[in-house]
């Protein structure tokens, strides 16, 4: 295929086109970052609240709660711990995670991993930034409703989600939020999805691609295919809720009409699977990379990695069954659908066993960005094995909708991209901002944030195994789950411990950024060899002045014919060999 | 001159990748809409139901004839230069009364007593016209925007632009075929 | 490492600001509730294999990510080995794992798992001796409803309780059950057995209890701002004790029908659809 060479577009001068309404790739990628870290502050903050009464239930929330609900004296009332739930779930996914690792990292490194001037729509870039700042505008707006935000759970299900159960405009808010959501979603996914085709630097193959952009680019295929499924199901719960249409009501209570609420599920869940791994690959693609750079040899696999990545963004399109098995569908669907389920444990088996073949004799550099790539391994270790008790259909009898399920998506959706997140941040920092982000603090944001989180995580699982449900005010009005009060507060401290952690990552962050007393970092501090370190940090507005041509795979190194004092090549060099 | 021509070789290639993915999107949205439709369906014991019994027969199957004469005469804008100006004004007039047409109808559906609020089935007829015509509104948007090169800058008329606008409009088309088919005739 | 290790720094931990009456041990604390039910072992036999089988395959994960991290850090290891990890050997380790991985886990348990569903859990047979419920639920309780004497339901000797269930020791109870508003699920963590109701349709359940007593039925779905007081009492009579409850409540029911009010009258016949 003829390769694309863009044009160099001038240099925006003044601060608005250079900060604000910029068409250029990186800065619209750091927006995300900053939108995103923004919202991981508001969504955690509701997580410490849900927290707090979970272990404290009627105690006051210390410092702060007097200030958020002065009408009960601090203490959060049943109804806001609804919302608050409600609304972590989905800042979380919707608001935090796809904005930080697809906006962000997919915007800033598609283009320079595989050596193009920008993404290939810049104005549809630019747009997809805006919409997604307008439907975070819209939720923030439903929080400061008098009848509240959303409170029916993330999922939203009908009939409690339909004017039956939420009265207020803020579902209403809420289902048009993400419906701009969506579609700066798609808008991404299109322009992701054609730059990677178009516009690879000649002899960039699919298989020289590093694996970070794979991750990216399987994400985004799953987003342009089953976000405008969920574009369907808000729409019609809108009509429901606005024009009085029936979809999703149902039973005595509805007045009129007879729809039904399942259908909601089967659409909300078709798009819900592969939602999780639009969230997940990402993460896996930069770990994949990471854990090569810094082992200093090729990543173990390559190829199957790949493979087994597609393999998985395949199956996940087709499992998404396992979040239904207690609406009792049809034997025959069920048991098709934890055996499909199953089967993802063979491709996970496989890239897994990569992982350790990569860091395999090795020489380990324990830098920060290793740490995190390293935590995520073993995170994502304990997140996947444990979906196999709730991808069983008798042991989902008992777990489904309990603890265990909470800790289980947290392990695999919170805990691992979190991590991935935090160490792309730390490994493409230089390349954003020019600067260094501290070491040390890097360490201690490290360890302070992984071992309390599987205390927290675990402490989840272990609940959820002892009976504890979810989504409840107060769980101790149950007698079986009296006892079950030293874990929980157990868990809170760890949560508590994991937030404080988290100024260390805020102070380097925006110190590195705004300190101009620091020095300004090398070109390639890393020491490796794909196409966005072989220029200067930060990146030039240009990225490349002339278009590389790529001769050999993202991760050689520790090749033994390279000339002494060398130990990686860049991917415009020709392979040594021997 | 060749490098002008390979240019626009590369340029249509990445666009009709990028309309292929927005289009795909598209078609799952309302393919999700078609598997709601179709899941009612098997589920009613009685086709039609009692809800949609008595609905007009003769104004979709106007609209569906407009709508396929209007895809030809995109056709003919895309293939006819002489004629672009008088096809466009044509095709962009048969959209407005498709829309007229949308109208009668649900004028027509609430006066027999179909109402959204009657239940899933009558719901699901009502609203997917709906959407299908909020995205006609889109189209129709999309046709504005190449009227401005067709009658005004006429040398930034791109074949891109007059392939991908038809695309959409096509699709539409198709899409409203199949509403027809599954909701008005089946 | 024992277990003695990780109570007393769990101890140590979330028992700072409460002196717990009775120390508990910490394997005591994450025990399920109590199984009154025959099959409820089932479910904890493949959650222990399960958990087996994860510790094996995590403990591989554990071991090369510490031992690999001990061995080859890059004061240890200066010299990496060059290998893209494609040659044959590699390839036979990693289809290995993978095939390792499929036998031990989805093989064993989704046979099992199917076997279970199959010939215990979706059992339904509701002949013979069952005793048949039919429950409401709504906003935030749980309605229950028993034929009464005529076997039939809907009819005036209907015994109807509300969050206050009574069954019979060593009986199969069938559920059939529906909800008049949002989705709630019926949890009862005690059978080990949960499943939704939705409004516009009937879910089908069944459980059996060994052991007299009280437990506690809790609703799982989200089901708005009081969901976690969505709480009814299940009661675990001996047969005598049952029928005679039967039967009181029955001749009361009869007592005070009123056959105007239509809100006593939302149950349906059994087995509809």
């Amino acid at each position: 295929m003829a390769f694309l060479e863009q044009h160099i577009h001038d240099e925006p001068k003044t601060f608005v086109s250079k900060y604000l309404i910029s068409y250029d790739h990186k800065v619209i990628g750091k927006q995300f970052l900053w939108y995103g870290i923004f919202w991981l502050l508001v969504g955690g903050l509701m997580a410490m609240l849900i927290r707090w009464t979970l272990a404290y239930p009627g105690v006051p929330f210390p410092i702060i709660g007097s200030l958020l609900f002065p009408h009960t004296g601090g203490v959060v009332p049943p109804d806001t711990y609804a919302m608050l739930f409600h609304m972590h779930g989905t800042i979380m996914i919707f608001f935090a995670i796809t904005p930080i690792l697809i906006g962000a990292f997919g915007n800033f490194c598609i283009p320079l991993m595989i050596g193009a001037r920008d993404m290939i729509f810049p104005t549809l870039n630019m747009l997809s930034f805006w919409f997604s700042m307008a439907s975070g505008g819209l939720l923030l707006l439903s929080l400061c409703l008098p009848l509240g935000a959303a409170a029916g759970g993330w999922t939203s299900y009908p009939t409690l989600s339909t004017n039956l159960g939420q009265p207020g405009a803020g579902q209403t808010l809420w289902l048009l939020s993400l419906f701009l959501f969506g579609a700066s979603s798609t808008m991404g996914a299109v322009n992701y999805i054609t730059t990677v085709i178009t516009l690879r630097a000649p002899g960039m193959d699919y298989f020289k691609m590093p694996l970070t952009i794979w991750g990216i680019w399987l994400t985004s295929i799953l987003n342009a295919i089953f976000v405008p499924v969920l574009g369907a199901g808000l729409i019609l719960l809108t009509f429901d809720r606005v024009f009085g249409t029936t979809f999703f009501l149902a039973g005595a209570a509805a007045t009129s009409g007879k729809g039904d609420p399942v259908l909601f599920q089967h659409v909300f869940w078709i798009f819900g699977h592969p939602e999780v791994y639009i969230l997940i690959l990402p993460a896996w693609g930069i770990v994949s990379d990471l854990l090569a750079f810094f082992s200093r040899k090729p990543a173990f696999g390559y190829k199957m990695t790949a493979l087994s990545l597609t393999a998985i963004t395949v199956l996940s399109t087709v499992v998404y069954g396992h979040h239904m098995y207690t609406t009792q569908m049809s034997p025959l669907l069920t048991q098709s659908f934890m055996t499909l389920t199953m089967l993802i444990s063979i491709p996970s088996a496989i890239f897994f066993a990569n992982w350790l073949g990569t860091i395999w004799k090795g020489s380990i550099n324990f830098a920060s960005p290793m740490l995190f790539s390293l935590g995520v391994v073993f995170v994502f270790g304990l997140g996947g094995l444990t979906g196999l008790y709730l991808a069983s259909t008798s042991i989902d009898l008992y777990l489904h909708d309990t603890y265990f399920v909470v800790g289980h998506f947290h392990y695999t959706m919170a805990a691992s991209v979190l991590l991935g997140g935090f160490a792309g941040t730390y490994f493409w920092f230089p390349k954003m901002f020019g600067r260094m982000m501290d070491e040390r603090l890097a360490k201690i944001h490290f360890w302070t944030t992984m071992i309390p989180l599987n205390g927290i995580f675990t402490g989840m699982m272990l609940m959820g195994w002892a009976g504890m449900h979810r989504r409840l005010y107060n769980p101790f009005i149950y007698e079986f789950m009296e006892k079950l009060m030293p874990l929980n507060k157990f868990t809170t401290y760890c949560a508590i411990a994991m937030g404080i952690a988290q100024i260390t990552f805020i102070y380097n962050f925006v110190n590195t950024i705004f300190n101009k007393k620091l020095p300004q970092a090398e070109n390639n501090p890393w020491k490796v060899g794909t196409l966005e370190w072989d220029m200067p940090s930060p990146a030039p507005y240009y990225n490349f002045k002339e278009i590389p041509h790529v001769k050999c795979g993202p991760h050689e190194m520790g090749n033994p014919n390279l000339p002494e004092g060398k130990d990686f090549q860049y991917q415009t060099e020709e392979l040594v060999k021997a | 001159m060749a490098t002008k021509a390979q240019n626009l070789e590369e340029k249509m290639f990445q666009q009709s990748v990028a309309m292929t993915v927005t289009l795909i999107a598209f078609s799952m949205l309302f393919a999700t809409l078609f598997l709601g439709f179709f899941l009612v369906r098997f589920n009613t014991p009685m086709w039609p139901p009692v809800e949609i019994q008595g609905m007009p027969v003769f104004l979709p199957l106007l609209s569906t004839i407009i709508m396929a004469v209007s895809s030809f005469t995109y056709h003919r804008l895309q293939t006819r230069e002489p004629m672009r100006g008088f096809y466009w004004k044509l095709t962009f007039g048969l959209g407005v009364s498709f829309l007229i047409c949308q109208k009668l109808l649900w004028s027509a559906l609430t006066a027999k007593g179909i109402l959204v609020s009657n239940g899933n089935v009558p719901s699901m007829v009502i609203a997917f016209t709906w959407i299908h015509a909020a995205h006609i509104f889109m189209g129709l948007a999309l046709l504005l925007w190449l009227g401005r090169f067709i009658f005004k800058k006429k040398e930034e008329l791109t074949e891109i632009k007059l392939i991908n606008v038809g695309k959409f409009w096509h699709f539409l088309g198709v899409v409203w075929l199949l509403m027809y088919l599954t909701m008005f005739v089946l | 490492m024992n277990f003695s290790f990780f109570e007393r720094l769990l101890g140590l931990i979330s028992n700072v600001h409460e002196i717990s009456a009775e120390s508990m041990s910490f394997m005591e604390m994450i025990k399920p509730p109590e199984d009154i039910s025959t099959n409820g072992h089932l479910i904890e036999w493949l959650f222990m294999y399960t958990t087996y089988v994860n510790l094996f395959w995590f403990s591989l994960v554990v071991i090369g990510i510490f031992g690999f991290s001990f061995l080859y850090s890059k004061k240890r290891h200066k010299k990496p080995l060059y290998t893209h990890g494609n040659e044959k050997k590699h390839l036979i380790i990693t289809a290995a794992i993978a095939l390792g991985v499929f036998l031990s886990v989805d093989l064993v348990i989704t046979r099992v798992s199917t076997h279970d569903m199959k010939e215990v859990f979706w059992n339904f047979d509701d002949s013979g001796d069952v005793i048949k419920v039919q429950v409401l639920a709504q906003q935030w309780a749980w309605n229950f409803r028993y034929a009464g004497a005529d076997g039939e339901f809907n009819t005036a000797d209907d015994v109807v309780t509300l969050n206050d269930m009574r069954v019979p020791v060593g009986k199969k109870i069938m559920i059939q059950m529906t909800s008049k508003d949002v989705i709630h699920a019926f949890y009862l963590p005690n059978a080990r057995i949960k499943a939704d109701a939705i409004p516009g349709r009937f879910a089908k359940l069944w459980f059996d209890a060994n052991k007299p007593g009280k437990y506690e039925i809790a609703c799982a779905e989200m089901c708005g701002t009081h969901h976690y007081l969505m709480k009814a009492q299940l009661t675990v009579l001996s047969q005598e004790d049952f029928s005679d409850w039967v039967k009181e409540s029955q001749s009361m029911a009869i007592a005070t029908n009123d056959t105007e009010d239509v809100n006593l009258r939302w149950g349906w016949k059994w087995g509809s659809k």
